[in-house]
């Protein structure tokens, strides 16, 4: 049924686009007209919201467009689009890409200062009055979903999950091998993880880690007493203190039964236990002291997109409570809109996740934090 | 093997230089000159004449020095090392033995045989990836099936050095035996059962006249291999141990994660250094079977 839908919304947007080309013919004969290319960071079940939650209400309410989704197949390959991007930028081309889902706007560098992204702090899109001003990290971004890395685990195996990152230190300890965090650069989740244990040796004041204040000097004191940390809970890690290579296979891990718990953003989490990939018992749970480190995942438009507008109205329908209210009903996500905005019922039944605010940490500082951690944490496992 | 060299035309005429061979070549050796040579040329100056903190640029091999006094980059190298030998060194033991038997033994098993030793072409490595995970992972099908028979106490190579290892020889599997077969295919039944008329035993068979007419495949299959394996970043990221890194996943990193391009491309130039070693050996090989074959 979906899909037959789905084909025939397609259908009519040919049709349409059909029509438009037809009426402009010698005007200008670019193949992308209304088509809008968007390139995505973030994993499938994100793209698949979007193809059943984003492109059949957009692509009705605006006949003529065809949103062409494309999983951009990692942080590397969404940084080479963003120079091609930019290069277009300087070249002044057609960048072939209208809008970038779940990047920074810092790469490549240069790229704010010639203009490459849009600035939403001065387009006055309708729905932006809507955005809760505390998701926004940079006015090149604009937050759409946000989630939150969560404790997974078999609540068979722990009744009572642990409450302040000092209990799951001890429970950690209490069950060795039964825990497992990804490395940080190929899942987030695991990069949380680090994060907050970096929060909790500097005594979980958020206020040290920010945009611009990272320098060797000013680190070095704080990752010291991080790798001690971590050095400490490898022993106790599955496998005596490897790492798995992504999200995904973290929750792998847990539904062959091998560990107990592990680290996994809430969406995912909620996606697998939706789909019984999980065993029934899987259960979720937040630390109370100070919650994971989660994110919100925005989007960039380049200023020279070559459906440059429609890509903006596009952005303000990401913000818009019809969109907002799915991200939290469909995706197991966050809005980044108030919540006074959302439909009463949600609003009544996350009551409790609604006054959380979720804590990020600072892009710049993570390069330099993922590659100490190689050096210093994963380096020194010792195989039995 | 001589027999049907020696009705190839006279040598003189083919090694006649003519321009207008070179014209044909031109394009491709055109499309290869701009689209490979020169940017890799390129990214190696760039790691030779680096820019400087105040802007101006000049020769340094700062990036080198760090690379080899960096013990973490060099145990990566080390492991990238290791790996690929132990890999090509289990793709020869185990693809010599069939190619031997497929050589020697027709009918429907040795089809059947060659058919399967065959199938990893077909299979994506990504789909492979995942399949071996849920096999050979914890609390995977392999281990269940040793528990069922009463054997426990299985550790699984996930994760560990020898997951990539077990990958990337179900990788190269296929190539490692069409070589290995073309190879066996030259040899002549016929010096065999005259070996085998004057008493020569198996063994001898193998080291005496197999061996030494299959030096050319198996030199070929060693440095392609090695070409391939070295630079590997999929298997070792996906069923490899977080660390030590292969050389493909710790390029990766450094340019992607680390944001280090100026480190990533020094990495990228040793591994390129190490692999024309590899490649050498494979042209000088090729060429020599050339000149032997223009000779004749």
């Amino acid at each position: 049924m979906v899909m037959k839908r789905r084909e025939f919304l397609k259908g009519t947007a040919a049709v349409g686009l059909g029509s438009v080309a037809a009426g402009l013919m010698g005007k200008t004969a670019l193949a992308a007209e209304g088509t809008l290319d968007i390139f995505f960071n973030s994993d499938t079940n994100v793209v698949e919201f979007w193809a059943s939650a984003v492109k059949p209400a957009f692509e009705a309410a605006n006949p003529g467009t065809t949103l062409n989704l494309v999983s951009g197949g990692g942080g590397a390959s969404m940084n080479a689009l963003a120079e091609r991007a930019f290069a277009a930028l300087q070249s002044g081309t057609d960048p072939q890409i209208d809008m970038m889902e779940a990047i920074g706007p810092y790469h490549p560098e240069g790229a704010i200062e010639a203009g490459l992204w849009d600035d939403f702090s001065t387009l006055n899109l309708p729905n932006m009055s809507k955005v809760n001003p505390a998701v926004i990290d940079n006015q090149w971004s604009l937050p759409y979903r946000g989630s939150q890395v969560v404790m997974m685990y078999n609540s068979e195996k722990v009744p009572t999950p642990p409450k302040t990152f000092e209990e799951l230190v001890a429970w950690i300890k209490a069950n060795p091998g039964q825990f497992a965090y990804a490395r940080p650069d190929l899942g987030d989740s695991g990069a949380c993880f680090i994060e907050r244990a970096l929060q909790e040796v500097m005594g979980r004041d958020e206020s040290l880690f920010t945009n611009d204040n990272y320098s060797d000097e000013y680190a070095e004191p704080m990752f010291t007493k991080l790798w001690a940390l971590l050095n400490d809970l490898a022993p106790s890690l599955y496998k005596g203190g490897e790492y798995t290579g992504g999200n995904t296979p973290s929750i792998q891990l847990l539904a062959s039964g091998v560990i107990t718990m592990t680290i996994a953003w809430s969406d995912m989490a909620l996606v697998a236990m939706n789909e019984g990939v999980v065993p029934e018992t899987t259960a979720v749970a937040q630390l109370q002291d100070l919650a994971f480190i989660g994110g919100y995942s925005s989007v960039l438009v380049p200023t020279n997109a070559a459906n440059h507008e429609m890509s903006l109205k596009l952005a303000d329908f990401l913000i818009s409570p019809e969109v907002q209210n799915k991200v939290v009903s469909e995706l197991g996500g966050f809005p980044s809109i108030n919540w006074s905005e959302m439909s009463p019922e949600l609003q009544a039944k996350f009551a409790n996740v609604a006054t959380t605010s979720i804590p990020t940490f600072p892009g710049p500082w993570e390069s330099h934090l993922f590659d100490g951690w190689y050096r210093n944490v994963a380096s020194n496992l010792t195989r039995g | 093997m001589s027999d049907t060299l020696s009705t190839a035309p006279a040598s003189a005429p083919l090694v006649k230089w003519r321009p207008t061979g070179l014209l044909f070549i031109a394009a491709p050796i055109l499309l290869i000159a701009v689209f490979l040579f020169y940017p890799a040329l390129r990214s190696i100056w760039g790691t030779i004449y680096v820019r400087q903190p105040d802007g101006s640029y000049a020769f340094s091999i700062a990036s080198y020095l760090y690379f080899f006094s960096d013990s973490y980059s060099l145990t990566n190298l080390g492991r990238t090392f290791w790996t690929t030998i132990v890999t090509m060194v289990l793709l020869i033991a185990i693809n010599l033995p069939i190619a031997i038997y497929l050589r020697f033994k027709g009918g429907r098993l040795a089809v059947f045989i060659q058919v399967l030793a065959l199938f990893p072409m077909f299979v994506p490595g990504i789909v492979i990836v995942y399949a071996l995970i849920r096999y050979l992972g914890p609390n995977g099908l392999l281990q269940t099936l040793l528990e069922v028979v009463g054997i426990g106490g299985f550790q699984s190579p996930y994760l560990t050095p020898w997951g990539p290892v077990i990958g990337m020889v179900w990788d190269a599997m296929p190539f490692t035996l069409l070589v290995l077969t073309a190879g066996m295919s030259g040899i002549a039944t016929s010096a065999i059962e005259a070996a085998q008329d004057v008493g020569a035993g198996r063994l001898r068979i193998l080291f005496s006249i197999i061996l030494p007419q299959i030096k050319n495949s198996l030199l070929v299959v060693t440095s392609l291999n090695f070409l391939g394996l070295f630079g590997q970043a999929f298997m070792p990221f996906m069923l490899g141990p977080t660390s030590p890194e292969m050389m493909g996943p710790f390029m990766l990193r450094t340019f992607s994660t680390v944001r280090d391009p100026l480190q990533a491309a020094t990495q990228a130039t040793i591994v390129f250094a190490l692999c024309s070693v590899a490649g050498l050996a494979y042209v000088r090989s090729i060429a020599k079977r050339r000149a032997a074959e223009l000779v004749k």
